[in-house]
């Protein structure tokens, strides 16, 4: 009782003066104290990047500083980095990282300035740091630093023609097995399209590979090795491939997210796995705004795991101006810039503007709009940031798993040596960790 | 004293020359040699996963030796290299014949042969992307217009090579065919006079005046395309980015990939060394032809 009472005593006095000093903190903000300096910022041409610098101006205007930007395709742009980081220049202020790929390896390189301190201190009145989704925060924290601010959630969510379903006598599937089941009846019932498509390009696989491996409850290592070939593995590995192979379109293998995209919305697939950042790709023309269901990837033997992911906004820790930068990043994942994106389709990693009247009367203009948020909504309470290996060699790691696949679909290798090969050029990479 | 003052004179102009280019001369050296140089040290270190940088000798070139990507990487690389030069060189000396002889084609015709290598790979791969796409694309749509099964293209281990080089092949042929249009415009006319005052039919006038005057012009087109053959990456990375699986895993790709991707950058470079060695090998072999062949 006593030590309650000291706790008490001693914690509320703590409280208060953290509260009053946040507050002082934020009184003190002044969104011009850095006027006059420029900010130099590594983007990946991607949607979420192009909604954001719609508002550039605003920053611009809002600081007194000028946003110079450096954009480029998501490779170029981590190859971009790469030289900059190794050359410890301080050309980069701020950069566009996906901390589920790159971000325990570019914590131990010492690439992400410590933004903790920042993020609780250095803030406005307005910011809410809690506001953001606890999960992407924990996912882009790397030994005790807050490394980078999400700027978007996202993972692959399952498109389907109710068109095609209904025509075909088929149910919106709940489950792995009713997805195949439905392939199955559709090559059949209407032969003009692709049943099933998903990425089958190397280094791209991983990204949708995840999720169907967690949902049928597999895991990527076990007792500190790789776990393919477990029974799990071997199924979802089996199982992904042979949907490719067997009802996905002709040269699979060499399939992303464009390839994807660009198929469904031209009315050649039936069901795609992708991306939801690809919502509005594959509405743009309105043609399929009206025939297409959506829904979080069906569950397996674990239930619904789904891959959930976001690009976030780190500090270079290279720049010669990290307060600055964080400025840029503050305003850039600020509850009002985010709001502004997320009426553009790009998914706010907080809940507070997915709440917001304005963002729910957008999303209730079109049903399709509203599976989108409900997927979403499971992606941000179920989801798994696991994409490849939790090892430094992330990167690395997803190229074996990408091999197996197309090991698979191109049937060049039987499962168990294409999980075996896998798993131990997989077991070199985790005893590098 | 006329005899003295003038190579002082001299003495002082040339050293003036040195001093005035000395600075051009430092820049240019100096940019050609920075890069080899920090690669050749780049070879010798060691990168971990994390960036962290050790010395590491020998080890990333006796690495290479057990490397099996490196060795299918070698082996594709010269696959490619040839399948794609002898195309382009059959079809870039049979497209120059043709401009030579058809004299009165016009100008804006002679323009659209030789357009496609004014286009960037990087387009180039883009557009033949679509074009070879097993699915959307045209060229499985005329396949199966003609009643010809269609293919899987890029999608194919067993095609992807020969893909790859079609398409190259595509682009860079009137490149050659420029080069030997040039080499066939400077041919004396007096041997053709000749020829056919002896009644030498086209084909043996072809055989046996105008290769072998033309394949000093030839091997120059050669050297030319093999530097870049060696060196193939964007059309690759555009398509494929080394498959499928690592069917199209080029030594060239494979550096990259290793360096920019999994961040190895002292195995790269020595990757990177070992593909310029190979290279440097190659122009020395085609300039000895050069030689032999020369008129």
């Amino acid at each position: 009782m006593k030590a309650k009472m000291l706790a008490t005593r001693v914690a509320l006095p703590v409280l208060a003066i953290a509260a009053v000093s946040a507050q002082a903190h934020a009184a003190d903000f002044d969104w011009m104290k850095f006027k006059g300096k420029t900010v130099t910022f590594l983007a990946n041409n991607n949607p979420v990047s192009q909604a954001l610098l719609t508002y550039k101006a605003d920053f611009e205007k809002l600081t007194g500083m000028t946003l110079k930007v450096d954009g480029y395709q998501e490779q170029q742009m981590r190859q971009r980095l790469v030289t900059v980081m190794n050359a410890n220049s301080d050309e980069v202020d701020v950069y566009m990282t996906l901390p589920s790929r790159e971000g325990e390896q570019f914590a131990a390189a010492g690439w992400y300035a410590d933004l903790t301190a920042m993020a609780k201190n250095d803030v406005a009145k307005d910011y809410d740091s809690a506001g953001l989704s606890q999960a992407l925060l924990k996912a882009a924290t790397f030994g005790g630093k807050l490394t980078s601010m999400p700027m978007n959630l996202e993972g692959p969510i399952f498109y389907y023609r109710t068109d095609i379903f209904k025509k075909c006598g088929l149910e919106a599937p709940k489950t792995i097995k009713d997805v195949e089941a439905a392939a199955e009846k559709i090559k059949t019932c209407d032969s003009s399209v692709t049943p099933f498509v998903s990425r089958g390009l190397k280094p791209a696989v991983a990204y949708t590979f995840s999720n169907m491996l967690h949902n049928i409850g597999g895991t990527y290592i076990a007792n500190g090795k790789s776990n393919l070939c477990s029974a799990k593995g071997k199924e979802a590995l089996d199982t992904y491939s042979r949907l490719l192979r067997d009802f996905g379109p002709p040269g699979v293998v060499n399939y992303s997210f464009q390839q994807i995209s660009a198929l469904y919305r031209s009315g050649r697939a039936a069901m795609a796995f992708e991306s939801s950042n690809e919502l509005r790709t594959v509405m743009d023309g309105g043609a399929r705004l009206k025939d297409t269901g959506l829904l979080p990837f069906p569950a397996g033997e674990a239930g619904q795991v789904p891959t959930t992911i976001g690009w976030g906004m780190a500090v270079s820790s290279h720049s010669k101006q990290p307060d600055a930068a964080w400025y840029f990043v503050q305003w850039a994942t600020s509850p009002e810039v985010q709001k502004k994106m997320a009426l553009q389709g790009i998914a706010p990693p907080r809940p507070s503007v997915a709440n917001d009247p304005e963002y729910r009367k957008w999303i209730d203009e079109e049903p399709v709009r509203k599976e989108w948020q409900a997927a979403l909504d499971v992606l941000a309470t179920k989801g798994s940031s696991e994409v490849g290996y939790p090892i430094v060699a992330n990167p690395q790691s997803r190229e074996f798993i990408g091999q197996a696949v197309q090991d698979l679909i191109l049937k060049q290798k039987p499962i168990d040596q294409a999980c075996a090969d896998a798993d131990k050029a997989l077991d070199a990479l985790i005893a590098l960790n | 004293m006329s005899d003295t003052a003038a190579p002082l004179t001299q003495d002082r102009r040339k050293l003036e020359m040195a001093a005035l280019s000395a600075p051009a001369v430092f820049f240019t050296v100096a940019m050609i040699a920075f890069p080899v140089v920090y690669t050749i040290w780049l070879g010798f270190q060691t990168f971990s996963s994390t960036g962290k940088q050790s010395f590491a000798g020998l080890a990333n070139y006796s690495k290479l030796i057990s490397d099996y990507e490196f060795w299918h990487g070698l082996w594709i690389t010269i696959a490619l290299f040839v399948l794609s030069l002898v195309l382009q060189l059959v079809f870039g000396v049979w497209l120059a014949l043709v401009l030579f002889n058809a004299k009165r084609l016009p100008g804006i015709v002679r323009s659209l042969f030789i357009s496609p290598f004014m286009m960037p790979p990087v387009v180039a791969g883009m557009m033949w992307l679509v074009i070879l796409d097993p699915s959307l694309g045209a060229a499985n749509y005329i396949l199966q217009s003609f009643g010809l099964p269609p293919s899987d293209w890029l999608a194919s281990p067993t095609w992807v090579i020969p893909t790859v080089a079609l398409i190259d092949s595509w682009q860079w042929t009137p490149y050659v065919a420029l080069i030997v249009l040039g080499g066939l415009q400077s041919l004396p006319p007096s041997v053709y006079e000749a020829a056919q005052i002896d009644g030498a039919s086209p084909f043996k006038t072809f055989q046996r005046i105008t290769l072998p005057l033309l394949l000093p012009t030839i091997v120059t087109a050669a050297i030319l395309r093999s530097v870049d053959l060696l060196r193939f990456f964007d059309i690759i990375y555009i398509t494929t980015q080394g498959g499928p699986g690592n069917a199209s895993n080029t030594l060239n790709i494979y550096g990259f990939r290793v360096g920019f991707e999994f961040f190895n950058i002292g195995y790269a470079s020595a990757l990177m060394l070992t593909l310029t060695a190979i290279v440097f090998g190659a122009v020395l072999a085609f300039n000895r032809l050069r030689g032999a062949v020369a008129w």
